[in-house]
């Protein structure tokens, strides 16, 4: 018998905020422990929640980017949930009316386009941070992360495979990234996923029993635990090796295995109520607006600007919008520069070399778009060379600066001083009797050295081509 | 509501009755479900849901990050802390 699987998932992404959803805590990563929190989060009794508007633009910039319907009077309700991570023994979520509802994703996959539909994307607190003491026997928590804004993505179960998994994450990943409403770092567990997962044969229309595995938070792990979770309902509904039941599993990546953990709650086991301390959020006309006029150009249609409009190719505009922030760097500089491809070289090249260096993400670039224009303006104005204005741009990346006076101050503006390069030029042919030899006998590359020398005696300050027509002028007449 | 379903909340609530206090819950709910009956026979196709019985919005702050407590005075009630933990009843086997 041919069996399908069938996936569905929840996907918790961290918001991009200053302060936590309901005080104003950070809500940085990290920390030293217990040092984010106040009386709010740590709930203790009487504190009163107050909403952040952030993280309901947030929520609702997330929903048009998923093509949602935004509900513009949403609630927070209460979801009972005993456990030392969320002190006050409920999490604030959106249960009866989500801010957003009824999207679309569309992926590629290997058999073309497929259409991914959104449940709901709410808002709710992140809970805190358990570590269990082997020594003392005792549990330590650290309510740093608690009440951290979350949104949840719920996905109809529309997915088959590993595959389509990893591409309906990216494209999320991608998305919101792009719409800057979470950097998305899996490794910081800003974006985890619990996977719904069930088996049925081929054409049918009945789900199977469903199991769930929580918190993954790397794509590796996940396309190895939807093989094996697939792998085990097969053999559990053709050999009855086990007997399936509808429950929670911990993925372990290190044993390649799933392992039941508890049996899967119910709705009604959350027993959800309206907040009576949160009033409804009513989303005005001009707040919707506002949302809406904020959303960035989708990544494929910018892309296709990028190669159709500007002349660049593919390899260079996949490249830039991979990442907002190249974007954005890469049209503040053309606003400036007005040369599509250099500002792309320049981004590609000598920028992500420098993010290399420093293991740094492109998404993690801060240097201001107007300066990297202004910069590729003085190179190709002649005004300071290129080897000089990659030490500005090192220099960018440690501090906000105007290139050209940054160039006059560290002595990198070009020299005009033809007596000076005259004097630098005779001076090397002097030293180099055989380099001068050589070039008249047709060694080009001894010319080269010459040059080398001299752009080297001169500081990188030299106009290159005149340098390169005074050598000449200066060999000929030797 | 069946006898299953209040033990079933029971357990969720931490909460242990008696049997005769588990009577009273179910003949309450009983009550309450004929009332609920009445309910679900009024037609309410086009009617609008409410989602607070008062006719306000909640207020909304900027997100701005503030430090107003420091992890001592917030511990200072703590049956107990270890490191600046708190340290609780261990939750796992």
């Amino acid at each position: 018998m041919k069996f399908e699987t069938v996936i569905g998932l929840e996907v918790h992404v961290e918001m991009a905020t200053k302060s936590k959803i309901f005080c104003s805590c950070s809500a940085e990563f990290g920390g030293e422990q217990n040092d984010h929190v106040c009386p709010a989060c740590c709930g203790m009794p009487g504190m009163l929640p107050i909403v952040n508007k952030k993280v309901v633009d947030l929520g609702m910039t997330a929903g048009m980017m998923l093509n949602c319907h935004i509900n513009r009077t949403t609630t927070f309700d209460k979801k009972s949930y005993y456990y030392p991570d969320l002190p006050a023994a409920y999490q604030t979520t959106q249960w009866f009316a989500p801010v957003a509802v009824n999207g679309t994703v569309e992926i590629e996959t290997a058999n073309g386009k497929k259409s991914v539909r959104i449940k709901q994307i709410h808002m709710e607190e992140d809970a805190g941070k358990l570590v269990h003491d082997d020594w003392t026997g005792t549990s330590l928590v650290d309510f740093n992360r608690t009440s951290v804004p979350l949104i949840e993505i719920v996905s109809q179960p529309d997915l088959s495979s590993a595959e389509e998994v990893v591409a309906y994450l990216e494209r999320l990943r991608s998305l919101l990234r792009f719409a800057k409403v979470s950097d998305c770092r899996m490794e910081q567990g800003s974006m985890r996923c619990d996977v719904n997962l069930s088996v049925r044969p081929e054409g049918s229309d009945k789900l199977g029993v469903r199991t769930e595995m929580k918190n993954m938070n790397s794509l590796s792990a996940i396309v190895r635990a939807i093989e094996y979770e697939t792998a085990r309902h097969i053999d559990a509904i053709e050999n009855g090796t086990e007997e399936l039941v509808q429950e929670t599993r911990r993925w372990d990546d290190v044993k390649g295995k799933s392992f039941a953990m508890r049996s899967k709650e119910t709705a009604g086991d959350y027993r959800y109520f309206p907040d009576p301390n949160i009033m409804p959020v009513v989303i005005d006309d001009a707040w919707y607006d506002a949302i809406k006029a904020s959303l960035p150009e989708f990544p494929e249609v910018k892309k296709a600007r990028y190669t159709t409009e500007l002349g660049l190719g593919d390899y260079d505009a996949d490249i830039l919008t991979g990442s907002r922030a190249l974007c954005d760097c890469f049209e503040g500089a053309l606003a400036v520069c007005g040369n599509a491809k250099e500002a792309a070289n320049w981004l590609i090249s000598d920028c992500m070399n420098v993010l290399n260096k420093k293991q740094l993400t492109a998404d993690q670039l801060t240097i201001d778009g107007k300066a990297l224009g202004e910069l590729i303006v003085l190179v190709s104005d002649g005004k300071v060379g290129r080897g000089n204005a990659k030490k500005i741009l090192e220099a960018m990346f440690e501090q906000e600066l105007s290139p050209a006076k940054y160039a006059e101050e560290n002595g990198f503006i070009v020299s005009n001083d033809t007596g000076l390069i005259e004097k630098t030029v005779r001076e090397a042919i002097a030293a180099d009797q055989k380099a001068v030899a050589d070039f008249k006998g047709g060694k080009e590359k001894a010319l080269m050295a010459l040059f080398g020398k001299c752009m080297k005696q001169l500081k990188g300050n030299c106009d290159p081509q005149l340098l390169r027509t005074m050598l000449i002028d200066e060999i000929n007449k030797a | 509501m069946e006898k299953d379903t209040l033990l079933l909340l029971e357990k969720v609530n931490q909460l242990s009755l008696s049997e005769s206090e588990r009577d009273t819950v179910l003949g309450f709910f009983e009550k309450r479900e004929c009332d609920m009956e009445k309910l679900n026979a009024i037609d309410t196709e086009n009617v609008e849901r409410m989602v607070h019985v008062l006719p306000i919005n909640t207020v909304v702050r900027e997100d701005v990050a503030k430090k107003l407590f420091t992890r001592d005075d917030l511990q200072k009630g703590a049956p107990e802390t270890m490191d600046g933990f708190w340290q609780v009843p261990r939750v796992v086997e």
